[in-house]
């Protein structure tokens, strides 16, 4: 089916639980849309907020985050340290005036193959629905003084470059 | 606007709480009991004052407290001046808000409660932004976080100077801004904090002020990789303030330091309540309280609400 829009997905995965469920999807020749880049990481603790800043700022429309089911961390406890810390992240983000329809967190294990491409294709036709996420990507093209280089001097001289 | 402004505290409290700070630094000093006070002297411009160490009981009458004691002088454990705690144990002059960020940083290791002596002030309020140095404290020169103060009568010092005398009622002039806040759609926010982000500087003044913000590397000035933009620019000003209060959440004591400190007048503070009040709701912790080893964000339950996750 052809879209006027494809969205960025990212999805910060750890490797242990979500990556090798994104695997198992993909061997089992399950079909999940080809926005998702997946970013693999040992653990949903090592999953810094800041990795989702970047992302935004770097021109993604949607980002998951995604680990093992708690009490399956590999590190015990990684995942139970990641959940308070998103917990506050959401609610620092929605203060700032981030729609958090466009991050998306969940627990998917190394045999729910099915659940990824649920999740993954749930995120991805959400975000698309919102169009792109302009926000931060503006943010990027702006500069300090916030105003337009398009005095005619300043154009004159950039022409003469 | 003209509006009829009272004034709090005559001067006599204030005269009472300086004597009894050079007292106790006198007796301090001299018994040989700490080797250093850290405390307010007066500054240079009548009403001003600048933070001090004295370590000659001779000089105690140099210290002061007046309405323009706003430095919150645990900064002076952790960062600035942190080579006087090796010289022994020192003593600190501490207001309510200024004790909190003491339990924080007693908490999270970075001071031991032995080498400390606590000269807590039992405090009716400092100057806010914009007060001029001769004026009074008065219902309209008070800082916003004095209006919303909760620990005006300081615990877990070692000796309490002062005693508050009756205060009025004071309009919660921050909580309504941040309701106001609140109340916006995310549209209405995001324009918000742009608008301010965008005038930040990055001087870090915010960051050099904070005692919590005491990384021998800060990760906003790591190049290698670089985790935020480092120029003053709305991109790298926006993270620049994400990474701030995710950092402070759930340490930052309250002080208003860096708000104070911040030259552009961005509500820093705002942000700071707004992630203090959260993680009570979520986690039902107030920072500063106790001293206590692990924060919200670096503890867990395994019950933790996890109603957001899939
Ligand atoms: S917040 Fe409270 S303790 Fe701190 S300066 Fe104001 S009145 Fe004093
Ligand atoms: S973030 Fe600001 S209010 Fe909080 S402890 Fe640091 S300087 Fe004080
Ligand atoms: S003190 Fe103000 S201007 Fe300076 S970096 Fe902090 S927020 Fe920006
Ligand atoms: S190893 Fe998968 S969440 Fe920690």
């Amino acid at each position: 089916m052809e879209h006027d829009f494809e969205p960025k997905i990212v999805a910060f995965v750890c490797t242990w639980c979500t990556y090798a469920g994104a695997d198992l999807a993909g061997t089992s020749r399950m079909q999940y849309p080809s926005n998702v880049r997946v970013l693999k990481f040992p653990c949903t603790g090592r999953i810094d907020p800041v990795f989702i800043l970047r992302a935004f700022q770097k021109g993604t429309d949607g980002v998951l985050v995604s680990g093992c089911h708690p009490g399956d961390c590999h590190y015990m406890a990684g995942n139970f340290h990641a959940r308070r810390r998103f917990a506050a992240f959401r609610q620092l983000l929605e203060f700032i005036g981030v729609d958090l329809n466009r991050l998306q967190f969940s627990w998917v294990s190394a045999a729910e193959g099915g659940k990824w491409v649920e999740v993954v294709t749930e995120l991805t036709e959400r975000v698309r629905a919102m169009g792109p996420m302009v926000e931060f990507k503006e943010l990027e093209m702006e500069e300090h003084w916030s105003g337009k280089l398009d005095s005619p001097e300043l154009k004159e001289a950039y022409q003469n470059i | 606007m003209q509006q009829n402004h009272t004034q709090l505290a005559d001067d006599s409290y204030f005269a009472a709480v300086t004597n009894a700070i050079r007292t106790e630094t006198t007796k301090l000093l001299s018994e040989g009991t700490v080797a250093a006070v850290i405390g307010y002297q007066a500054g240079t411009r009548a009403g001003t004052v600048i933070p001090t160490i004295i370590t000659d009981a001779a000089k105690a009458g140099d210290l002061v407290f007046s309405p323009g004691c706003v430095n919150n002088l645990a900064l002076y454990l952790t960062k600035a001046k942190k080579e006087v705690r090796p010289a022994g144990k020192v003593a600190i002059i501490a207001k309510g808000c200024d004790m909190r960020a003491l339990a924080g940083l007693l908490g999270e290791s970075q001071l031991k409660r032995e080498e400390l002596h606590i000269i807590g002030v039992a405090c009716v309020g400092v100057k806010g932004a914009g007060a001029g140095s001769g004026e009074a404290l008065t219902t309209g020169t008070i800082a916003r976080k004095c209006r919303e103060c909760t620990v005006r009568a300081p615990e877990g010092a070692d000796v309490v100077v002062g005693a508050v005398p009756p205060l009025p009622e004071f309009s919660p002039v921050e909580a309504e801004e941040l309701a106001r806040l609140e109340a916006m759609t995310p549209a209405e926010r995001w324009a918000f904090w742009k608008g301010h982000f965008s005038r930040c500087i990055r001087c870090m003044a915010c960051r050099q002020v904070c005692p919590f913000c005491y990384c021998e590397q800060c990760l906003c000035d790591r190049n290698r990789p670089q985790a935020l933009e480092t120029t003053p620019r709305p991109a790298g000003n926006m993270a620049w303030h994400i990474v701030r209060a995710m950092h402070l959440a759930g340490r930052c004591a309250g002080c208003t330091e860096c708000e104070r400190a911040c030259p552009m007048d961005i509500p820093l503070n705002l942000l700071n309540r707004k992630m203090a009040r959260e993680l009570k709701t979520l986690y039902d912790f107030e920072a500063g309280l106790v001293p206590v080893e692990k924060g919200p964000l670096t503890e867990y339950r395994e019950e933790d609400d996890q109603s957001f996750i899939k």
